[in-house]
């Protein structure tokens, strides 16, 4: 089944990168300026129609952002991944709302949560999960959640932590148990 | 002998009645049926017959205008407290306040959340706290009980110290509220 799909690769995108391939699963990664033409045609020659989800992954050591998307085809039961890497400065990805208009939700929340910008989507800037969030979008990995968290809320009563064998180490000498035996011979 | 003395007086007249009434409302405990985090899924065995919360007189209810106990089971979000102010400051007097869990305590293990607020009692008067995560419906139960003998003895007054401190509560709301739009007077 899947053979067909990587075939279709091979021929329209010779230097594709093949990630994880099974029997009914095909991970490819493609270069950013390629994805669009890849997922595309993914759509109309391969039969990959449906968007199941736009995933992101900031790679921050690699200074990039790794964005995903899963495409599936019901009729075969074959799932598509398309993975392209777009530089994490001023981050520009092209829009599929065009062509699915539920990835508009999806666009949305990724520009929320990571700040990544989709030029094309009609809705793109609306309070998706967050309600007029100011700071760092908060799923970057330079976002310090901690410190947010101090700034923010306030500081709270940390939690006590007590060592077991401090606590209970001086009783359990006088116990006639095995480990109160081996103490009182430690002794 | 006995009935040449005076009767035993009652008492301040004002203070019997309210002593009289505070029973009352102790014993039809109204709550109103709002679910903040994962806390309220442990309501629904104390709701139904295991567990039976109606034999203390506890039922819950629709609206906040026909209750008084707002009940924050777990872990509050920002954008969830605004929605939660609305409530308690529509429920009508007197109104009681008891927080589930250890996130409303002092975090739990949501303490270095960029959403989460960490201890409740800034922003809200509570009256009790149940600890647990998440805290049993016996441990609700217990709790319930605790709110019943506080109202009793006439100790259960945070929708008072809500009053008189409004500007104190209202500040730590709005300092994690950013989009503000609720009425700065108390409904």
């Amino acid at each position: 089944m899947i053979d067909k799909v990587k075939n279709g690769f091979e021929i329209r995108f010779p230097l594709y990168k093949l990630v994880r391939e099974q029997h009914n699963y095909l991970h490819v990664k493609v270069d950013m300026v390629s994805a669009m033409d890849a997922i595309v045609m993914a759509k109309t020659s391969l039969g990959h129609n449906v968007l199941q989800l736009i995933s992101t992954v900031d790679r921050i050591e690699d200074g990039v952002f790794q964005i995903t998307w899963i495409l599936e085809n019901y009729g075969a039961c074959t799932v598509l991944l398309i993975s392209a890497d777009f530089p994490r400065e001023n981050c520009l990805v092209p829009s599929l709302s065009q062509i699915w208009p539920a990835a508009s939700a999806f666009e949305r929340e990724i520009f929320e949560m990571y700040g990544i910008s989709f030029p094309g989507n009609p809705r793109e800037g609306e309070d998706f999960l967050l309600e007029s969030w100011k700071d760092t979008p908060p799923m970057r990995r330079d976002f310090e959640t901690e410190e947010y968290a101090m700034r923010v809320f306030g500081e709270r009563q940390p939690r006590e932590h007590i060592d077991p064998r401090q606590y209970v180490g001086d009783i359990v000498g006088e116990w006639n148990t095995p480990m109160g035996r081996k103490r009182k011979e430690e002794k | 002998m006995y009935c040449n003395q005076p009767p035993e007086k009652p008492g301040n007249k004002k203070e019997l009645l309210e002593k009289i009434t505070n029973m009352a409302r102790a014993n039809s405990l109204w709550v109103t049926a709002y679910g903040t985090g994962c806390g309220s899924i442990e309501l629904r065995p104390l709701g139904t017959s295991r567990f039976d919360m109606e034999r203390f007189g506890i039922a819950m209810r629709p609206t906040p205008r026909q209750a008084d106990v707002l009940i924050i089971s777990g872990y509050l979000a920002t954008k969830t407290l605004k929605r939660v102010i609305r409530v308690y400051e529509q429920i009508q007097d007197p109104k009681y306040i008891i927080a589930l869990g250890s996130c409303t305590i002092n975090g739990g293990m949501y303490f270095d959340s960029y959403n989460t607020l960490n201890v409740l009692d800034k922003y809200l008067p509570v009256d009790v706290y149940v600890m647990g995560c998440m805290p049993r419906p016996e441990a609700i139960i217990d709790g319930f009980s605790l709110l019943m003998q506080k109202i009793k003895d006439g100790r259960a007054h945070g929708w008072k110290h809500y009053k008189e401190n409004l500007d104190y509560y209202r500040e730590n709301q709005k300092k994690i509220i950013t989009d503000w739009d609720l009425p700065d007077y108390n409904w």
